[in-house]
């Protein structure tokens, strides 16, 4: 009788249980799967060739297009990639191979704090740094500003790659008479390399998409940017300043931007993925 | 920080002062490796306390003794390798052909007495990388490499079955040819002294043999120390045998000697299998 109760008790737990922890999961993956789809429908039906060709174009008009932002983010993240990696590369390497333990985690602690920081915080820092002495908004502001929120992850990332790598690597290396750096730089980072190439890309794919940081730093441009150090259009203020507006051809423009900022990052992920997966199996064999 | 003690290393400096006053000693007579009252601590902990030895040249050496009796720590003191562990300290004195390694620089005295350790350790680089690395650390550049390969992967016996997969990842090989692409690599920078930390703890008896086999031959070019868990090896391999108990050698002397007739009870006990 008595087990009977129990067992009869475990299989209503257990069955609710597995109710909630499959309907949490049917909730979110049925929300994200929604967002992507009423993306990609909205998006790609909106989308053209001269999107990807023209300039945008005042309202009423069409044909206009988004070539000055797409190229406006390729040139942002550019930058930011060339002062959050290689920064946050070797702030990794020094974390894992060479700091005390005290100091490794006081920079640790600082740089999740820092990845913490709101990231029109980050902005306003970037503002204050280059916009305000410049007193003009740039391009350079923008990557400056995507550059520093890349630095915890590509600094986390690289800290805990390298220390993933045996240390018997490290004693062959030295056992041969190679000086420190020379193992962390010939035998280490390399064997770390499938997975630190895979992190940034993903940090990357991660920035992509902010906007707050954008706002008052690369700004905006209804044209070409004539430079480094003027504004330039990207995705994403481009896409936060159509969906405001209160036009539909502009709606639509902005739909069309989403998929391919959607599509970008979707394509970075994949290939860090792929390039991840490519060094596990060279990895195992 | 793993520095060692200044003090002992000024005292071990000076004594090859005195005594180059004295007419030399035949060669044969001079120690390889000579330690004499080596202590070592892992913070607080002794690990060896005043072990005194001699290695002599082109003969294998071996240490035996359980688990966590020091064997492997003291083999250690002979390429600094302890140094890379933080909180150590070594103290007492250790010549290398007479000279101090203490005195020497640590790329120096690593690129002298090689190490192959108990996993085998390739990086994931090619096969002929794997044994060049050592040769491009030591500044050795052109098609001397290619040569020099060649001959330290035919001295570790491995040359026939690579010689066709040389830019292959060294991840590839069996266990076995794993751990005699790390010799070769160690070879690769003429080493005097070879040290082997448990080479064949993770090898099947056949692999374990062709490593055994090698190291027969390679005693020409180079003197090995080695430390193992299994007593046939070390009595099948070495020529000298030290038995380590509890941070201490308790005995060290010929092979033969320390297996048929040691001098001590507890290697008594320990070779015989009454424990460890």
């Amino acid at each position: 009788m008595i087990t009977g109760d129990i067992s009869l008790m475990r299989r209503v737990t257990n069955v609710a249980m597995l109710g909630l922890t499959g309907l949490s999961t049917l909730v979110v993956v049925s929300i994200l799967f929604f967002i992507l789809g009423y993306l990609l429908w909205m998006g790609g039906s909106s989308l053209s060739i001269q999107f990807f060709t023209n300039l945008p174009k005042p309202t009423g008009e069409t044909g206009g297009g988004m070539a000055n932002a797409i190229v406006g983010s390729g040139k942002t993240l550019l930058l930011a990639s060339l002062i959050g990696v290689p920064i946050g590369f070797l702030g990794g390497v020094y974390l894992a191979e060479y700091s005390g333990r005290t100091f490794a985690f006081l920079v640790r602690y600082v740089t999740d704090l820092l990845n913490g920081v709101p990231s029109i915080v980050i902005g306003i820092v970037a503002y204050a740094l280059i916009v305000k002495p410049m007193s003009h908004f740039s391009t350079l502001a923008g990557g400056v500003a995507l550059g520093i929120m890349m630095i915890p992850i590509a600094l986390r990332t690289t800290e805990e790659f390298l220390r993933s790598i045996p240390n018997s690597l490290r004693e062959g290396a030295m056992a041969l008479g190679a000086t420190r750096s020379r193992t962390i730089f010939t035998v280490v980072v390399p064997a770390a390399m499938s997975g630190l190439t895979s992190g940034m890309m993903l940090n990357l794919a991660r920035v992509a998409g902010e906007t707050a940081p954008l706002l008052f730093t690369a700004l905006g441009n209804m044209f070409w940017s004539q430079g480094w150090m003027q504004p330039t259009a990207t995705l994403p203020v481009m896409i936060y300043t159509y969906a405001i507006s209160a036009y539909d051809d502009w709606h639509q423009q902005a739909w069309a931007a989403g998929f391919v900022l959607l599509a970008l990052v979707l394509t970075i992920n994949i290939t860090a993925r792929l390039i991840i997966g490519r060094g596990a199996s060279s990895a195992r064999r | 920080m793993a520095t060692p003690d200044r003090q002992m290393i000024s005292d071990s400096q000076s004594q090859p002062a005195q005594s180059s006053a004295e007419p030399p000693a035949p060669a044969f007579a001079l120690p390889k490796i000579h330690a004499k009252d080596v202590n070592f601590f892992y913070g607080a902990y002794q690990a060896l306390h005043s072990i005194s030895m001699d290695v002599f040249a082109n003969k294998v050496t071996a240490f035996i003794g359980p688990s966590g009796c020091g064997k492997s720590t003291f083999l250690r003191t002979f390429n600094r390798m302890n140094e890379a562990i933080r909180n150590t300290r070594v103290q007492g004195e250790l010549l290398l052909n007479g000279e101090s390694l203490f005195s020497m620089d640590v790329t120096t005295v690593r690129r002298r007495v090689g190490m192959v350790f108990q996993k085998s350790n390739p990086f994931p680089k090619t096969i002929f990388d794997n044994v060049a690395y050592g040769l491009r650390v030591n500044g050795v550049k052109g098609s001397v490499i290619k040569d020099e390969v060649e001959k330290s992967l035919r001295r570790a016996a491995l040359w026939n079955e690579v010689k066709d997969t040389l830019h292959k990842p060294a991840s590839a090989l069996s266990g076995g040819q794993q751990q005699r692409l790390c010799i070769a690599r160690a070879l690769a920078v003429e080493p005097e002294v070879l040290l082997l930390d448990e080479p064949c703890s993770a090898l099947d008896p056949i692999a374990t043999l062709k490593i055994e086999e090698l190291l027969f031959q390679i005693k020409d070019i180079t003197t090995i120390v080695i430390v193992t868990h299994n007593m046939q090896q070390a009595a099948r391999v070495a020529d000298f045998t030290g038995f380590f108990f509890m941070g201490k050698l308790i005995e060290f002397d010929d092979t033969r000697v320390v297996f048929q007739n040691p001098s001590k009870k507890e290697t008594e006990d320990y070779v015989t299998g009454r424990f460890g």
